[in-house]
């Protein structure tokens, strides 16, 4: 069975990631900077219709403004639109203007339908108009059960009802979705910012009906997709369709604005939550009804899974009794995709908000109740360690009995994310050059996370050389395949792959020399006798170095305005596993990154759909509000290294409950609950009762 | 952006010259290239770049005025110690505007000028009331960042965080207007936006905004407001004011609040009930229930009256230094 090393020099400690000198001196070129031989520009008509059955696209005058050298209809015929911003047609020409110019031009003939639904609460009246005609909007729900939760009930000492409610979040990667590609007689090639650039080859030789090996796809670097890149997209069909038509290649960037419509979101949920404990508080009946919207439909392309309206419930905590009644709801909206830990950001705050209710109603300190009830070794050790660290003793105070009119106040929630394990799948190689240079390839993509990093670090690990002596490359197809960057799985993907390649290459630089270890100082002398020729080992993920799942806690602490309703976080305590750990600076990058998002869910995000016109009314960084550096807090971390559990991926569980514990805090600093996310100052007056009733006119 | 004519003006003559009546005027452009990218208001057929307009740019400490060119920045107004010692609560309102970057290009004039940011306004596909549409959207929409108070259908809220500054401290836009310098006060300056929706102040076609005269009668001065996020984020109410404050007790009070009406929102019941008054919370509060008296709250903005109130009684509390 192999093994990590038991001492090592790179291995969990801090390495510099390997592209952070292209990165920061503008030298890296991200799939958006794509400069292709001759490019054109590609842009999308998007419908401004919620719901039209469209009669004709008339391309025509289009084609007559200057410079435009493509347009194409995204279906011939007619057809129907079921959400503001579905596309329509797309353009390419030589300069912005004049696609948007074409855009302009472009007549389309539609019948608009007055009949929509764009909001979870519109479209689950029994008289709403049907997003799919024929279909209502509310599937069939699902129940699961166990034990008897009706008697049950009637045995506990407390018993709470909450209402938890979780906003649609849209994914907003830094660099939006979109394409390069290029069509010609000899294939295509795409310069996709893409989590996954083999299904981008697939999905793209599949609607095209070319074969696979006629597709290349590269990723040099990527700006983040959060889940919601793993196709190539209506944007990358529309952008080879024309390619093919221009002959020329075709960079179809969305723009920010599109980002708000067509290419995923979080889904909502409506959780009316029910939950009881024993006098000992001891956990024993739950019952729970959900609902939430994926838009017209979940999964839209998403290729990585996920993306449903269903959460975990109830969560993290196993009650005898229960009862979970799950529905989703369509509405006239862009379709959900799988986003950062699908389902459990909004499983842990309903839960977990629940959690804390039932605490405050059992007398009981919110955190011991947990350790009551978290049957989970590794979370139980980290909330010990996370309370040390965080002062939860000496900072917890009853609900609403900070002084003052700003109030301070903490909370805690745990995190799992019990995917992330290894896609089996994995390879890689390596060359080995006879100067003793050496690099991998593979056919994986660093999403921004630092993949090439964890690569380096792994094999300059296993053979004795120094991160900066490995060459990496990965993002394109032609290297051996590797597995799509989503559910924390690419580390424990790879990582085990690394070490495969570096051992037999280790064996067959014996074989070849004579040389019985050359790792560290006799790795040149090694490469030397290789002769003329390089060595080219291929490897596999193999078994015994890799894990799942990934467990954590985090605690916040919050100032609450409570005149003005306005949060600060002061402070967020990260506990996090995940194995063996690889580059601690990456590690807690990814940790600050997924406490930042969950404290834009907790306070800031959040889709806003209008009913009457049904449009997006925040598809901007100006309405929709993300957290800026003034409102991030000192984020603390804390890593538990397990190396004795292998590689396991960190990504989602740091996002998870960053929400759940900032509702909490502010909860106990207000000393009463906020159950709506996300909490805005309006919220905040509305829950302390300071917000006057309005006359319906 | 539909396309447009563009001339450099190195004078003010010229530069009306130039604009005609469908032109715009180019300064920090920080409103008007989004207004042009998404296609939100008609023309202009030319843009007439006035930053190099003479003697706009510049800050003048007089006795009892300091004039404020209407092409001096928002950076340079929250650099200037001066201006943080004289008028702390201009000072406040420049720091809370928009970003560092916004801040080094954008204008005193583009500032006060600055139109509409009501999310139906700006949705490219929607046709509202104050685009010349039959309806305001937010009435019956979200109207969780609109007016408390409105003297026509259009409840989108004025959001300059200097015209609230200003207004407190009584000052003059001077204005070029049918070749003449005009004067308006901050009411002035934006009243027409109270009776017509499609107006976002009293500014007609071709009018040039030349600089800001502010009165140095009044030494207290302060600016508050709050938002969802600690910065980079517009006010959901914003409130300034400025007095004199003798022995404790107010005079020549002053006090404005923005993000709520059309208008800076001033209550002059409520300035002269402040006059003579110690300050204190419980003079304060009263003054805030004057000023806020009236207010008619839409289905999702009422949290702003809890929140005005806060602002008000803790921006007068903040003129005691």
């Amino acid at each position: 069975m192999p093994s990590w090393p038991a001492e090592t020099k790179y291995i969990s400690q801090p390495t510099l990631r390997v592209d952070a000198p292209p990165k920061v001196t503008g030298r890296a070129r991200y799939s958006s900077d794509t400069q292709a031989e001759g490019w054109l520009y590609g842009m999308i008509l998007r419908s401004k219709w919620p719901a039209a059955k469209i009669l004709s696209v008339n391309l025509a005058p289009a084609r007559q403004i200057p410079g435009i050298k493509a347009a194409v209809v995204v279906r011939e015929g007619e057809f129907t639109v079921r959400f503001y911003g579905e596309e329509i047609a797309a353009v390419a020409g030589t300069t912005k203007q004049a696609c948007l110019d074409a855009l302009r031009a472009i007549e389309v003939k539609a019948e608009p339908r007055n009949d929509f639904a764009v909001n979870e609460n519109e479209a689950r009246k029994d008289d709403a108009p049907q997003v799919w005609q024929g279909k209502p909007n509310v599937a069939p729900g699902r129940v699961r059960e166990r034990g008897n939760v009706d008697h049950a009930f009637g045995e506990c000492a407390a018993v709470i009802e909450g209402f938890y409610t979780t906003p649609v979040q849209i994914h907003n990667p830094m660099e939006t979705h979109g394409n390069t590609v290029s069509w010609t007689d000899d294939g295509v090639t795409a310069w996709a910012s893409t989590q996954g650039i083999t299904s981008v080859r697939d999905g793209l030789a599949g609607a095209l009906q070319l074969d696979q090996s006629k597709v290349r796809v590269i990723t040099d670097f990527m700006g983040g997709g959060f889940g919601a890149k793993f196709g190539a997209g209506v944007e990358g069909m529309l952008a080879a369709r024309l390619s093919r038509e221009a002959k020329a290649p075709v960079r179809l960037m969305l723009t920010r604005f599109d980002e708000a419509l067509a290419v995923g979101n979080r889904p909502s949920s409506f959780q009316r939550i029910k939950m009881g404990a024993l006098a000992d508080g001891t956990l024993h009946a739950f019952e729970a009804e959900n609902y939430g919207t994926a838009g017209i439909g979940a999964g839209g392309d998403s290729g990585g899974g996920g993306g449903g309206a269903d959460i975990p419930m109830p969560y993290l905590y196993p009650v005898p009794n229960s009862r979970v009644k799950q529905s989703a709801v369509a509405v006239n909206a862009g379709s959900s995709r799988a986003f950062r830990a699908p389902g459990n950001p909004p499983a842990s705050f309903g839960m977990e908000s629940a959690m804390d209710d039932l605490a405050v109603k059992l007398g009981m300190d919110p955190l011991a109740f947990r350790l009551k009830n978290d049957s989970n070794e590794v979370r139980r050790q980290e909330y010990k360690i996370g309370a040390e660290k965080f002062g939860w003793k000496e900072k917890y105070l009853t609900p609403g009995s900070s002084p003052g009119p700003v109030k301070t106040g903490i909370g805690c929630a745990g995190a799992a994310w019990p995917a992330g394990g290894p896609s089996r799948t994995t390879q890689g190689e390596a060359q080995i050059n006879p100067d003793g240079s050496i690099e991998f390839r593979l056919g994986v993509q660093d999403i921004g996370t630092g993949t090439k990093t964890v690569i380096a670090v792994v094999a300059a690990e296993m053979l004795g050389l120094k991160p900066e002596q490995i060459t990496v490359k990965v993002g394109d197809t032609n290297y051996p395949p590797g597995p799509g960057s989503g559910g924390s799985t690419t580390c424990a993907s790879i990582s085990p792959t690394v070490y495969d390649i570096c051992q037999r290459g280790l064996q067959q630089l014996q074989n070849q020399t004579g040389i019985a270890d050359a790792r560290g100082e006799n790795w040149f002398a090694a490469c030397k006798k290789l002769g003329v020729n390089p060595l080219a080992v291929h490897g596999t993920w193999i078994e015994g170095l890799s894990n799942r799942p990934a467990y954590g806690v985090q605690f916040a602490e919050v100032a609450v305005d409570t005149e003005t309703g306005l949060v600060t976080v002061k402070k967020v305590v990260a506990v996090h596993d995940c194995g063996l750990i690889i580059d601690t600076l990456t590690l807690e990058s990814q940790i600050n990154g997924g406490v930042i998002m969950g404290m834009g869910y907790a306070l800031y995000e959040e889709r806003v759909m209008d009913d009457l016109s049904g449009v997006v009314l925040n598809p901007n960084f100006e309405t929709y509000k993300l957290p800026g550096i003034a409102d991030v807090p000192e984020i603390e971390i804390v890593l538990l290294n397990m190396p004795e559990r292998g590689v396991i991926g960190i990504g989602e569980p740091a996002t998870v409950p960053t929400a759940a514990a900032i509702g909490n805090a502010v909860a106990n600093a207000i000393g009463v609950r906020v159950g709506s996310l996300p909490i805005t100052p309006a919220k905040v007056l509305a829950a302390l009762g300071k917000v006057p009733p309005v006359a319906q006119t | 952006m539909k396309a447009f004519e563009y001339a450099t003006a190195l004078s003010t003559d010229s530069a009306r010259q130039l604009a005609a009546d469908s032109g715009a005027y180019l300064a920090g452009g920080n409103d008007l290239l989004g207004l042009l990218k998404d296609y939100l208001i008609p023309g202009p057929n030319i843009l007439v770049n006035i930053k190099s307009l003479p003697g706009l740019n510049q800050i003048e400490r007089g006795e009892k005025n300091w004039i404020i060119g209407a092409l001096v920045t928002i950076a340079e107004i929250e650099h200037d110690a001066g201006i943080a010692k004289v008028f702390p609560g201009l000072h406040d309102a420049a720091a809370e505007i928009a970003s560092p970057q916004i801040r080094n290009v954008a204008t005193v004039g583009g500032n006060l000028a600055q139109h509409s940011r009501c999310w139906y306004f700006r949705q490219r596909d929607v046709v509202c009331l104050k685009k010349g549409g039959d309806l305001c959207y937010a009435r019956e929409g979200d109207n969780r960042d609109h007016c408390l108070f409105s003297g026509n259908d259009c409840i989108s809220p004025v959001v300059s965080s200097l015209a609230t500054s200003l207004a407190a401290l009584e000052a003059t836009a001077v204005v070029l207007h049918e070749g003449k310098e005009t004067r308006l006060n901050m009411a002035e300056f934006y009243e027409k936006a109270w009776t017509e929706p499609n107006a976002h102040n009293s500014l007609a076609p071709g009018d040039l905004i030349l600089r800001v005269e502010i009165p140095t009668g009044r030494t207290a001065s302060a600016y508050l407001q709050v938002s969802d996020k600690h910065t980079f984020d517009w006010a959901l109410v914003s409130c300034a004011a400025a007095a004199n404050l003798i022995g404790g007790k107010l005079s020549q009070p002053r006090v404005a609040l923005g993000s709520i009406s059309p208008v800076p929102h001033q209550v002059e019941a409520a300035n002269a009930f402040l006059d003579g008054k110690t300050l204190d919370s419980d003079t304060a509060s009263q003054a805030a229930d004057l000023i806020l008296k009236g207010a008619r709250p839409l289905a999702q903005n009422a949290y702003k009256l809890p929140m005005a109130h806060a602002l008000i009684r803790r921006t007068l509390l903040k003129l005691k230094g």
